[in-house]
């Protein structure tokens, strides 16, 4: 027989959460500025700073992190379009607002940027056929409508854009098998799909996803090893258990995956030595992975970690505060 | 000196050692890391080997953040750079990191204000790709280049007079630049099949293939079809690529939707792509043709917005072929390779599409599909021929080869809705062999899921048969 691509878990491998380990890794991160490495990612920092902030917060650990410092960098990453950049310098981009919106939602602390502005540059992105630019350059993407109404959402302005247009062009990209993919025609693929899902629900247009068509492919994306891989035929992957599942718990079909046997394989990606997760078990670490684990674990029902929310990927207890309810399918 | 004097010294020098390279050889077609922990004394760090270039590992750490920072204060105006600095710097970053977003969109400046061509550009890209073949900023950045290009190769007005006015006069630019556009496919085509091949599953790659058909070759049956036959052996060779087998999906779906709208449309046969594809062996277009002409209204530089003429869908197979043809190789793919998840979620599709195109056109094929008789009378010209034993491969360039030869006759025997006139290449069809069985339905597929059962030695192929019987009976079977 054929040998189904994915990993074997050693016998050996971390199968206690460790979570002290995890807030000491991130708390560390990136206080070598000048490291390689660190200059390679910048293109992204403000969304590596939502997902450090973020498994901080769901640990309980948000006060470890300088919160004076990263208001001052979001402020300077504002430019005159109202958008927001992953650092300073860089040019603005949907995702990195997003980000910045988040991070700042954390703290309960939006009010230091120009909303006005910000909400002008999201609904200045949205196309007529109701998709999403994600910057003035004009790629298309599902990511971005989803980046565009969440971060509306957070600030309470989901009335900018023209959300029927937008809820159209999204179910365009629709497919047979009832995932999504970026643009109409394209792939279904998990992160998409996560997008997609998240979209809906915070446009209140849930039933119009197949539940249980969707569901069957998200749930075929477990593996023996009790990974979850993104598509047909990929190795699993830490951040799938991140998407993939929240996905589940969005159109209200968590219970059709094995949850045990996914714990197992998320606890195994840690690193005992160093803190944080990796993709897959042995892996090299890092926040983005270390986030998802951490959110995967808290969807599970992990009692140490805070509660998320499926849809944003972050604390519900801040959601909370913010009275955001996204709608979920039971 | 001090030390980091010395260092921006350094880094200057072979910021100019990689821009030299490409001016020296202009057919660079990858670039590499060497893995190189320290430096030989005073030999720069850039190594040029036919057509390979490598940048030595020691470099890199004092090269990637110079040039980072070198670009960023220039974005806030902290320090001025020219244009050809400003290309240099951005080449040598992207070479490193290809993610970093802002350089690209340095680029898109630099194309827009003259100072770049598209083509350089996408000669950068695809060097990158070499080097990191899922990069998303790279193949979002091309696809803005590109769009450049759609732009360039466009009829330069909407005012439909000067158009008309300047017709002929404008034949020759026209021709240079349905030329280009053709190039430009064509390379695409390549980069997309370069970087599937470098990583398994490249939905980047994948998706920006199906992007770049959707904007540039929008109604063309002939690159759909010339896709859908090169790709055949691609994914006999990777089976586990689901990405690659969903463009086989992608590729019947738009080729069904292009032959039912030319069912509906009536008009006489406009210029497009089709006929003048790189691919054709004969010499394209055909000056001195009444139908190859443009007549000033039209370009055949564009994209083709209108739909397949009868000539273009002549080459083509009709859909019930294609889908047979289709699930052929997936049977033959299925049980040479058991156990691969991407096989049977192929069927699925390649299923799930027949199945709807069945439905959607039971009452144009007068005979239906249930039929067991074989249909050696049928002698509609249009979607309903029949199937035939003739290999794949087989029939696609025996069309092609003969396609100009008859492409005359054809187009004044052929009734645009095809009824009443018996097509002649209905009579070449016949002569082939004889007809198939009818193309799979639900019966059939069942049958073919228990002989797999049956003589099943993979545990995980029993499982996907399984699955795809339970698939057959919730979502077909309603």
């Amino acid at each position: 027989g054929t040998q189904v691509k994915d990993v074997v878990i050693k016998s050996d491998a971390p199968s206690a959460l460790l979570l002290d380990k995890h807030a000491d890794y991130i708390a560390a991160y990136g206080s070598k500025k000048d490291d390689y490495e660190y200059t390679l990612s910048e293109y992204l920092r403000m969304s590596g700073i939502y997902w450090g902030l973020t498994v901080m917060d769901l640990m309980g650990q948000l006060t470890r992190m300088n919160q004076q410092e990263i208001s001052d960098f979001i402020k300077s990453c504002q430019h005159d379009c109202g958008g927001i950049s992953a650092s300073i310098g860089h040019d603005p981009h949907v995702l990195y607002t997003l980000s910045a919106v988040q991070i700042l939602s954390l703290y309960d602390n939006v009010n230091v940027l120009d909303v006005d502005k910000m909400v002008e540059y999201v609904r200045g992105l949205q196309q007529e056929d109701g998709s999403f630019a994600g910057d003035k350059w004009g790629e298309i993407d599902t990511r971005f409508s989803f980046c565009a109404v969440a971060t509306l959402a957070l600030l309470g302005r989901l009335d900018a854009i023209n959300m029927d247009k937008a809820v159209e062009f999204v179910l365009s990209c629709m497919n047979f098998d009832g995932g999504f993919g970026c643009r109409p025609g394209s792939e279904s693929h998990a992160g998409q799909i996560y997008c997609c899902t998240g979209f809906l629900s915070i446009a209140g247009q849930l039933h119009q996803v197949n539940a249980d068509l969707l569901g069957w492919w998200l749930c075929e994306r477990q593996l023996p090893s009790g990974g979850l891989n993104g598509r047909p035929e990929k190795l699993p992957d830490v951040c799938y258990s991140w998407w993939v599942l929240a996905s589940l718990k969005i159109i209200g079909r968590i219970h059709w995956i094995d949850k045990s046997k996914l714990r197992s394989f998320i606890l195994a990606c840690q690193d005992e030595e160093t803190g944080g997760f990796a993709d897959r078990p042995g892996d090299m670490v890092d926040p983005f992975h270390t986030l998802f684990g951490v959110a995967g674990l808290s969807l599970l029902g992990e009692g140490q970690i805070k509660d998320v929310n499926p849809v944003l990927c972050m604390p519900e207890d801040v959601l909370e505060r913010l009275g955001l309810h996204p709608d979920l399918l039971s | 000196m001090a030390e980091s004097e010395e260092e921006d010294v350094l880094v200057q020098r072979v910021v100019k050692d990689i821009n030299n390279a490409f001016k020296r050889n202009p057919n660079i077609d990858e670039i590499g890391l060497i893995l190189c922990p320290e430096a030989r004394y005073n030999r720069s760090p850039i190594v040029l080997v036919e057509n390979k270039l490598g940048v030595e590992s020691w470099c890199v750490k004092f090269l990637l953040p110079y040039v980072h920072n070198k670009l960023l204060l220039y974005r806030q105006r902290k320090q001025w750079l020219d244009r050809e600095a400003l290309v240099d710097i951005t080449c040598t970053l992207l070479l490193l990191n290809s993610d970093f977003t802002t350089a690209w969109n340095v680029r898109k400046e630099l194309l827009q204000c003259g100072a770049l061509n598209p083509e350089r550009d996408l000669y950068l890209g695809k060097l990158a790709l070499t080097k990191f073949p899922k990069s998303p900023e790279t193949w979002i950045h091309r696809r803005w280049v590109l769009q450049q290009v759609l732009q360039e190769c466009s009829p330069p007005s909407s005012d439909r007079k000067e158009q008309r006015d300047s017709g002929l006069r404008d034949a020759a630019e026209r021709t240079r630049l349905s030329e280009r556009l053709h190039r430009v496919l064509h390379d695409e085509m390549k980069v997309c099949a370069d970087a599937a091949s470098r990583y398994p599953s490249n939905y980047n790659a994948w998706s920006h293939r199906i992007w770049v058909l959707q904007n540039m070759a929008q109604g063309n049956l002939k690159v759909l079809h010339d896709e859908l036959s090169s790709m055949r052996e691609w994914v006999s060779m990777h089976v586990s690529d689901h990405s690659g087998f969903h463009y086989r999906q992608f590729l019947l779906k738009a080729l069904v939707r292009e032959l039912s709208q030319s069912m509906h449309h009536h008009h006489a046969p406009w210029p497009s792509l089709g006929s003048s594809s790189p691919r054709s062996p004969s010499p394209d277009p055909q000056p001195g043709h009444p139908h190859h002409q443009a007549n000033g209204e039209a370009t055949a530089a564009a994209p083709c917005p209108s739909p397949a003429t009868p000539e273009d869908q002549s080459l083509v197979p009709a859909m019930p072929q294609l889908f047979h043809q289709e699930m052929e190789l997936c049977t033959d793919l299925i049980q040479s390779f058991p156990g691969h998840e991407t096989l049977w979620c192929h069927r699925r599709h390649v299923f799930y599409l027949w199945h709807h195109w069945r439905r959607d056109h039971d009452h144009h094929d007068g005979q239906g599909c249930g039929s067991e008789s074989p249909q050696l009378n049928h002698t509609d010209a249009g979607l309903s021929s029949y199937p035939h034993t003739a290999s794949p491969r087989g029939v696609g360039i025996d069309r092609v080869e003969s396609r100009n030869g008859q492409a005359q006759e054809g187009q004044n025997a052929m009734e645009v809705d095809g009824v009443g006139v018996p097509d002649p290449r209905n009579t070449k069809r016949l002569k082939r062999g004889p007809p198939d069985p009818c193309p799979p339905a639900l019966p059939s597929e069942h049958s073919f899921i228990a002989r797999v059962l049956e003589g099943c030695r993979s545990p995980e192929q029993g499982c996907f048969a399984l699955a795809y019987r339970k698939w057959l009976d919730s979502v077909i079977g309603q």
